[in-house]
């Protein structure tokens, strides 16, 4: 599952989220399904996505948006059936895409049938498979994360008359992984899916497994070894999966997750997303290169997932206070990039429906270290629905025409689970896929194209070094990615207005940088400073090429 | 094998073309006061101490043979020195700095250990010439010198010895006889000057005003609240209040290298008077100007110690690392002496504010257009109140600055007097067409008084 360089697949994959209920009703009962993602494949690999992340599809009562299963063995009915899953996987394959999934390894929903049964006695041959306690005093350092709506980390269950353990909502009950029966059933799941054939999983809330008196309860050695015991047992039976795991943590933190390289192969890099936003917001690039300092290496079979926007977002209590000031004062205080709202806000209208700036953010997207993953809809710049509260507003369906219904759907208005956008500027009959495909000048030909140069320069930027230029101005992030002999220069004007820059790349005298989009030679580097100028949010990709020895004609 | 002595004239006439020379013309004078040649074959290295009009001078010649096709001079004339007859035939002399092989010797001879690939010359400024290496380590030579510690030097070390993290430790340095001649530091890599940060800044928010919605024309209508800069995507008021902080904490760190004085604030006020002395009869009230002078000499001014001296927006970088101070230097055209003596740190403090109104002036002059005028102001109020808030912070009441709030306002707006002063003696000799801004900041500072 290794290519000539080395690498593996994922570290080169661009990644496309897919929210199942938002974006293709194959049978017109008004919500997404796992058919209608099958019948749309065509649009995601003409766009040039390596991968396809499922959000969850599993059996659950939705109180969590699917991320509370009550069954890990079945899909959600209205999504479809295992069968539709599996043809989903097949024609994945067939056309060399790959698909991962979300799966929630902490807890499970409450009417799950192993908590149904634990909670029955503590006697049960599924007593322990939860984390049950007389009182709930227990484990006082684990702080509670959803405070909006939770009171306790410990719920009473009047049935067994003891408390149970939650991190999260009351009716998401944790698992016991103190207890071999649950790492065996959870093993027992993840194999269930990579033998129908999944690529791998995105770990939903990884660093709470494991509880331990006078802890906070997050990334514990114990939580470590499972994941290493489970990536040991998926290396050897479904080599080429990948876990990608989500660790709301700070940089130095996260890298604990690779381990030496034997434990998770990919995990979010958070803090990156809203240092790019804040770097166009200020017109500098600080915000980007001080995160980028901070960031450790990682193992060579590792990679990060980067993304602009997701249903996840850096939480300030995870930071060091340091860093809990900086966003503060830069980030949480401005009126745009407020958690809530922030989180809730699709791509174009966090940048005013800049066309100009979300391609300056997907260049920096797609040049920077780490896989990107894309949200559905941001490849037409989607925009969002806030009225539809908590993050519904970034779920509404896909558009792919400007008929009724955005072509999402043939069901009636009303049966649709949420309403799509109609507003004149986001609204589905100016903003569709299909009006985007006869637009050669759109933005979602200009995402089809970046991600088809990308793909031409894999290996660099997936694999190679990262090195960030000087330039005396704050308004330009230049920066060499460099694998052996092959070169990239990548020039970022964070600025609405025109820039000028001088590099000094006296060391690559000879070279010469071909511009990528156009294989534009540029004059060749001297031993003077490098003169560039910019359009207003404008890049350049080069290729640093040996200058040809005789002039062609 | 080169007659130095022969080269004298040559060098008197190239002299006056230097920045960093201070006299006008060709000095009456010129004595060659020490010497050393590096190197048998071209190009050598002459380095130069020479003493000429009672000022003493780094001087760095390279030498290479009249057949030498090298163009690093190209564009750079006035580094020219001249011919100069040499036992291996016809030479030309000009200054080292602009030739990258004589850069590493010059490198070799203030630190040995150090090996380098490349050199590139920055721009030169007043009072010396930098030379940056593999874009790794920088080394700032004095071409204006003098006897005694150069302050640059003396302070970079102290701070660095005591932990204090904004600035470039000391890689190595060279001192010849009394002369500090070169200093060797890391070079900030990806940093980016604190003025062109504040103009980005600046720009961001007047671009804001030209995409601003228009008001309808409706008498009944509210008008259009004014834009804030708290607003603008660009804010600097995070920097400034950094900025405020780095400089707190160095001046704690200046404190306990150098030592707490007493605070002669008689004696400052009646400097600054002498200075106000100069001002022209129709620019500001006099007597604002004494009633501010006044409430100086007669307060408990805190500490004096000793300060960066020349203190704005130009001697501070931002690196990934958070904000650096460089140029310890002082005012280069006053004597060592005068510039290692403590003062307020509020001075320092007062630079950085002046600065902040120079960069509102000047990015509101780029763009030629009056009506600006009160968004500079609302930029530059809110990032004084940012500094100066992450300044009170870091330095902490009672222990530099006076214990009462008001008497640091005397301080301050005494010390802003002052450099404004400064400031609008040197625009009217140099640049009459920004005389402008500081004579508006004199102006704000006297009205407050009647």
């Amino acid at each position: 599952m290794t290519d000539a360089i080395g690498g593996s697949w994922f570290q080169r994959a661009v990644f496309y989220e897919v929210l199942v209920r938002g974006f293709f009703d194959s049978n017109n009962d008004g919500t997404g399904d796992i058919r209608g993602i099958t019948e749309r494949l065509d649009h995601i690999q003409w766009l040039g996505a390596d991968c396809l992340w499922l959000l969850p599809f599993y059996q659950s009562p939705l109180r969590d948006g699917g991320y509370d299963i009550s069954d890990f063995f079945s899909i959600l009915p209205e999504y479809g059936d295992l069968a539709d899953v599996v043809t989903l996987i097949e024609e994945c394959h067939r056309r060399d895409l790959r698909i991962i999934a979300d799966l929630v390894m902490n807890h499970t929903s409450d009417q799950h049938a192993w908590f149904q049964e634990s909670r029955q006695d503590r006697t049960n041959p599924k007593a322990d498979w939860y984390v049950w306690s007389d009182d709930d005093t227990r484990y006082p350092d684990a702080r509670i994360i959803f405070i909006d709506t939770e009171r306790s980390n410990w719920s009473w269950d009047p049935v067994r008359e003891q408390f149970y353990w939650h991190r999260f909502f009351s009716h998401q009950p944790d698992l016991n992984y103190d207890n071999p029966e649950v790492q065996q059933a959870m093993l027992d799941v993840v194999r269930f899916w990579l033998d129908l054939g999944l690529d791998g999983f995105r770990l939903d809330a990884v660093p709470y497994l494991y509880e331990r008196d006078g802890t906070n309860g997050e990334n514990l050695p114990e939580t470590h070894d499972f994941l290493k015991q489970m990536r040991k047992e998926i290396d050897a039976s479904h080599p080429g999966t990948v876990m990608l795991a989500e660790a709301n943590q700070w940089p130095a933190d996260v890298v604990d997750y690779y381990g030496e390289g034997d434990e998770c192969h990919m995990c979010f890099h958070f803090p990156l997303m809203p240092r790019m936003f804040m770097a166009v917001r200020r017109e500098q690039r600080y915000p980007i290169t001080e995160i980028l300092a901070q960031t450790p290496e990682i193992p060579d079979s590792c990679q990060w997932g980067i993304f602009l926007r997701n249903h996840d977002e850096l939480t300030l209590e995870m930071v060091t206070d340091d860093e809990r000031d900086y966003m503060y004062n830069e980030y949480a205080k401005d009126p745009r990039m407020k958690r809530n709202i922030g989180i809730g806000r699709r791509l174009a209208p966090l940048v005013d429906n800049n066309r100009a700036v979300a391609e300056l953010l997907h260049a920096l997207l797609f040049s920077l270290p780490g896989s990107p993953v894309l949200y559905y809809g941001d490849e037409i710049g989607m925009g969002d629905n806030i009225y539809l509260g908590d993050r519904d507003g970034v779920r509404t369906p896909m558009q792919w025409t400007p008929d009724r219904n955005a072509g999402f759907s043939k069901a009636d208005f009303a049966q649709l689970y949420l309403p799509p956008l109609m507003d004149p500027v986001y609204g589905y009959q100016a903003v569709n896929v299909e009006a985007m495909q006869r637009d050669a000048g759109s933005f979602l030909h200009w995402m089809q194209r970046v991600l088809q140069v990308r793909r031409q320069h894999g290996d660099v930027l997936g694999f190679g070094s990262l090195e960030i230029l000087s330039a005396e101005n704050p308004s330009v992030l230049a920066f060499l990615r460099q694998l052996g002999d092959r070169i990239m220069l990548c020039v970022n004007n964070l600025s609405r207005f025109a820039q000028p820059v001088e590099l000094q790349l006296a060391r690559l005298s000879g070279k010469m940088p071909v511009e990528l989009f156009g294989r534009v030679p540029f004059p060749l580097i001297g031993e003077l400073p490098y003169f560039l100028t910019l359009g207003g949010h404008g890049f350049y990709w080069f290729e640093l090429v040996d200058a040809p020895s005789v002039a062609q004609q | 094998m080169i007659d130095v002595g022969a080269m004298v004239p040559a060098i008197s006439q190239w002299l006056p073309r230097q920045r960093w020379y201070s006299g006008q013309v060709e000095p009456e004078t010129l004595t060659i006061i020490d010497q050393e040649i590096r190197g048998d074959r071209f190009p050598v290295l002459v380095r130069l101490l020479v003493e000429a009009d009672r000022h003493i001078y780094q001087v760095l010649v390279g030498v290479r043979s009249r057949d030498d096709h090298s163009d690093f001079l190209r564009g750079h004339e006035q580094a020219v020195v001249g011919d100069v007859a040499t036992h291996q035939g016809d030479a030309m002399a000009y200054d080292a700095v602009h030739d990258p092989e004589l850069a590493l010797v010059i490198l070799d001879a203030v630190a040995p250990h150090e090996k380098a690939q490349r050199a590139r010359l920055m721009s030169a400024e007043q009072s010396n010439s930098s030379i940056v290496y593999d874009e790794r380590i920088i080394l700032k030579l004095f071409r204006r010198i003098q006897r005694g510690h150069n302050p640059e030097v003396e302070i970079t070390e102290a701070l660095a010895a005591r932990g204090f993290k904004c600035v470039a430790e000391p890689l190595a340095t060279q001192r010849v006889r009394d002369f500090d001649l070169a200093l060797l530091q890391p070079f900030l890599s990806g940093a980016a000057e604190g003025w062109a940060l504040a103009l980005t800044s600046l720009r961001d928010l007047f671009g804001l005003n030209d995409t601003a919605s228009i008001p309808i024309i409706n008498i009944d209508e509210p008008p259009p609240q004014p834009l804030d800069p708290a607003q603008a995507g660009g804010d600097f008021a995070g920097e400034a209040a950094r900025l405020g902080a780095m400089t707190g904490a160095m001046h704690v760190a200046l404190a306990d290298a150098f030592g707490r004085h007493h605070a002669d604030s008689k004696a400052w006020a009646e400097a600054i008077a002498a200075q106000a002395d100069g001002l022209e009869p129709g620019d500001v009230d006099r007597r604002a100007i004494q009633r501010i002078l006044d409430r100086l000499a007669d307060i408990d001014a805190g500490a004096a110690i000793r300060v960066h001296g020349d203190y704005h927006l130009g001697q501070v970088l931002r690196t990934d690392a958070g904000w650096y101070v460089l140029d310890f230097e002082g005012e280069p055209a006053r004597p060592i002496e005068e510039r290692r003596r403590p003062s307020t740190p509020l001075k320092d403090v007062a630079g950085m504010l002046r600065s902040f109104h120079y960069a509102s002036a000047v990015a509101r002059t780029e763009r030629d257009e009056y009506a600006l005028e009160d968004l500079a102001a609302a930029w530059e109020d809110r990032n004084r109140k940012a500094f100066l808030r992450g300044y009170m912070n870091a330095a902490g009441p009672g222990n530099i600055l006076p214990a009462d709030p008001e008497c640091v306002g005397a301080v301050l707006a005494a010390f802003e007097l002052e450099k404004a002063v400064y400031e609008l003696g040197y625009e009217r000799a140099y640049r009459p067409d920004w005389a402008h801004i500081p004579l508006a900041a004199l102006r704000r500072l006297t009205e407050r008084e009647q």
